[in-house]
């Protein structure tokens, strides 16, 4: 017979077609496995018992434990990894990741990553929203605030059990919804201020080049009028359809003027369902927001209408229907007061506030940083010092 | 979990057994006895449940054993190895002990600040191990009303798996953290999930050389633990429809031949072999 020196790569994976007649050596321990802490000294004893019952690649799994004839049925034994063929359908064993442990993923190539997000949210978007997100496996989130079906849910119970009704505990949900999505609109079109976690509402560290691509659909593109994404009805599991009155309801998105870090999101309101959604909505800060609001607003109409145009172009945006950016009401930000879900909400990061900030300063090119133009880049407005014009252009 | 209208049109089709009286609400977790036939089951109504299941000829039968009752949903739970008792843990933030086969009550044996979102009795050691969304780790012996030792999280823990001495613990923000058993106290790695979305399960490999992580996304990880190892690593899909992109809720090695079985929220389950990376069809006779 042949020389058996080496050991058979197949066999140790478990699914050797030549069997006896193979000319490499069966033997499955061949390096002394290095465990990282000891971890299964004992285990390794039980590799050499472990001929792979199952007869890998074969579609009728037998279930026979030790029977495994490696000789024969040799187009049953595959030993690479299958796509699902259609007879499955959906579950497949993907490509494994050639890339080697990517643990320090910079940002190399801002374009490919970008597109790596863009493709991510266009074909990747998990039915649950609540959740945090980074573009590369093994990296630090991009967008935190993670919310777990669990936790959620107590907080519903929690609710109704001290009395709320149905009807606001749902709003109150839309609105994380809604928050969150907004986030993850924002993230998608601007991406760079450094992904995951750097400094609240900084300059753009990104060159220009993007920022005239992104710049127009920064502030504020779309009045969320409509955007029930479809995947809310996941909420439904309070009975309740949410389809209903979801006019302006969900873009309820209020200020965080006062006490809460704000972001200039790029979601527009329009005012009236702030006041209409807000005011009952417990939300401190709402009050606050509608002064910071009233001054800005005038001003932007103009402006509005380019951004409108371009957002509407942009498929990621969809979901916010660009229609009424004619809403004259440019929210200076409009992310979901956090706060208000503390009550039920063990944390108020669960909302994603941090990320929010950060996504703040990316907004503004980094052009001019004069001394008082410093003001649009503030994060939150104190009523007062609203500036009363209209933000110059490079801050738009 | 309500139907929603025709939702329930057909809500057994492998024809599966359906134990007596079940709960009310959704179920939150399943244990199985280690040494008998006894399934408890945790609920959202408050409720921690026990069957005594047994066959009856070709069939399968269920007899309502005992139940317990916490003051909120109760979120997890799990067997001391002995089958003599269960731990169950949720909302309440509590943890209760009940020694149900000698008919004993339930004691409360561990406390967090939030709701207890894992349990895991960890038998070399005789502590209790538990995860909250308080952001912390602590581990109980049962006879003492304070934790042995108490460790920080970098968030809410959300998944924990424990094959001596291997521990994985999932949090929120994509972390995972893995400790030593025989080290406690430190944690001896802290990885990065190399999922994108939310972790929502983990399991420890048998043989201690890694683990699986699941995540909201309809995709599991395999990670090997050893450096050298690390080529090994891949992620895989599943529990996806067309668009439709469903969450891995659980993770599960079956104790001999090493594979490994995924629920979803599809409301499929599926099996795995993570060595020759292929998903096993299994006839249903």
């Amino acid at each position: 017979m042949h020389n058996k020196k080496e050991a058979c790569r197949n066999f140790q994976r478990g699914s050797c077609q030549y069997g006896e007649r193979c000319k490499f050596l069966h033997v499955i321990q061949q390096q002394p496995k290095s465990n990282a802490f000891g971890f299964g000294t004992q285990a390794i004893s039980h590799q050499q018992q472990k001929p792979n019952p199952f007869g890998f690649g074969v579609q009728n799994n037998a279930q026979s434990k030790g029977v495994n004839d490696f000789g024969n049925k040799q187009s049953q034994f595959k030993n690479t990894w299958t796509r699902s063929s259609a007879s499955s359908g959906a579950p497949s064993l993907r490509q494994p990741d050639n890339q080697p442990q990517a643990t320090n993923h910079r940002c190399n190539d801002p374009e490919s990553c970008k597109r790596i997000i863009a493709e991510d949210f266009e074909h990747e978007r998990p039915l649950w929203k609540l959740t945090c997100y980074s573009h590369w496996k093994n990296s630090p989130c991009d967008i935190v605030g993670d919310v777990s079906y669990e936790e959620l849910r107590a907080a519903a119970y929690d609710d109704a059990k001290r009395g709320l009704s149905l009807q606001s505990i749902i709003e109150r949900e839309r609105n994380l919804l809604n928050s969150k999505l907004v986030e993850f609109e924002n993230f998608l079109r601007n991406p760079y201020r450094g992904p995951a976690g750097s400094a609240a509402a900084q300059q753009i560290p990104f060159p220009g080049a993007t920022t005239t691509v992104l710049s127009p659909t920064t502030q504020n593109t779309v009045a969320p009028q409509s955007n029930v994404p479809p995947s809310v009805s996941s909420f439904s599991q309070l009975g309740a359809s949410l389809n209903t009155g979801f006019s302006p309801g969900p873009s309820v998105q209020s200020n965080n003027a006062s006490g809460q870090p704000t972001s200039f999101s790029n979601s527009a309101q329009s005012s009236n369902v702030f006041s209409a959604n807000n005011v009952p909505s417990a939300n401190a800060f709402s009050f606050g927001n509608q002064q910071p609001n009233q001054s800005v607003v005038a001003s932007f109409p103009t402006n509005m209408a380019n951004f409108s145009n371009s957002s509407a172009t942009n498929p990621a945006i969809n979901q916010f229907s660009a229609a009424a950016i004619s809403t004259q009401n440019f929210s200076s930000s409009s992310i979901q007061s956090p706060a208000f879900l503390n009550v039920s909400l063990s944390n108020s990061e669960v909302v994603g506030r941090e990320a929010t900030n950060v996504q703040l300063g990316n907004n503004l090119p980094t052009t001019v940083a004069s001394g008082d133009s410093n003001i649009w880049l503030k994060e939150k407005w104190t009523p007062g010092e609203i500036p009363e014009e209209a933000p110059p252009d490079a801050y738009v | 979990m309500s139907t929603f209208g025709a939702a329930a049109a057909n809500h057994n089709p492998n024809k599966s057994f359906e134990v007596a009286q079940p709960p009310s609400d959704s179920v939150s977790s399943l244990s199985f006895s280690p040494k008998a036939n006894f399934l408890i089951a945790t609920s959202w109504d408050n409720q921690v449940r026990c069957w005594e299941i047994s066959r009856n000829g070709t069939a399968v039968a269920s007899t309502p054993k005992a139940s317990i009752t916490h003051d909120q949903p109760v979120l997890c739970s799990t067997w001391k190895d002995d089958g003599m008792t269960v731990f169950s843990g949720g909302c309440d933030k509590q943890v209760k002990m009940w020694p149900l086969l000698s008919g004993g009550q339930p004691m409360t044996v561990a406390m967090h600040d939030a709701p207890i979102k894992e349990v895991a009795w960890i038998p070399e050691m005789n502590l209790l191990a538990t995860g909250s969304w308080d952001k912390t780790l602590k581990y109980w012996d049962t006879r003492q009303s304070n934790p042995v030792h108490t460790q920080q999280l970098p968030d809410r823990c959300y998944a924990l798996t424990v094959k001596y001495p291997l521990m994985v613990v999932g949090t929120a923000d994509r972390n995972l953290i893995i400790f030593n058993l025989q080290n406690p106290q430190n944690e001896y790695k802290r990885v990065t999930s190399p999922l994108k979305y939310q972790t929502r399960c983990v399991a420890a490999f048998p043989d201690q050389q890694g683990f699986l992580v699941g995540s909201i996304e309809g995709r599991v990880g395999v990670h090997h633990l050893d450096d050298g190892q690390q080529g090994k690593n891949f992620t895989f899909k599943c529990h996806r429809d067309g668009s439709e992109i469903y969450s891995v809720n659980s993770l599960n090695f079956h104790p001999i031949h090493h594979t490994f079985a995924t629920a979803g929220s599809d409301g499929a389950f599926n099996f795995w072999d993570k060595d020759s990376k292929q998903r096993l069809k299994i006839p249903i006779s």
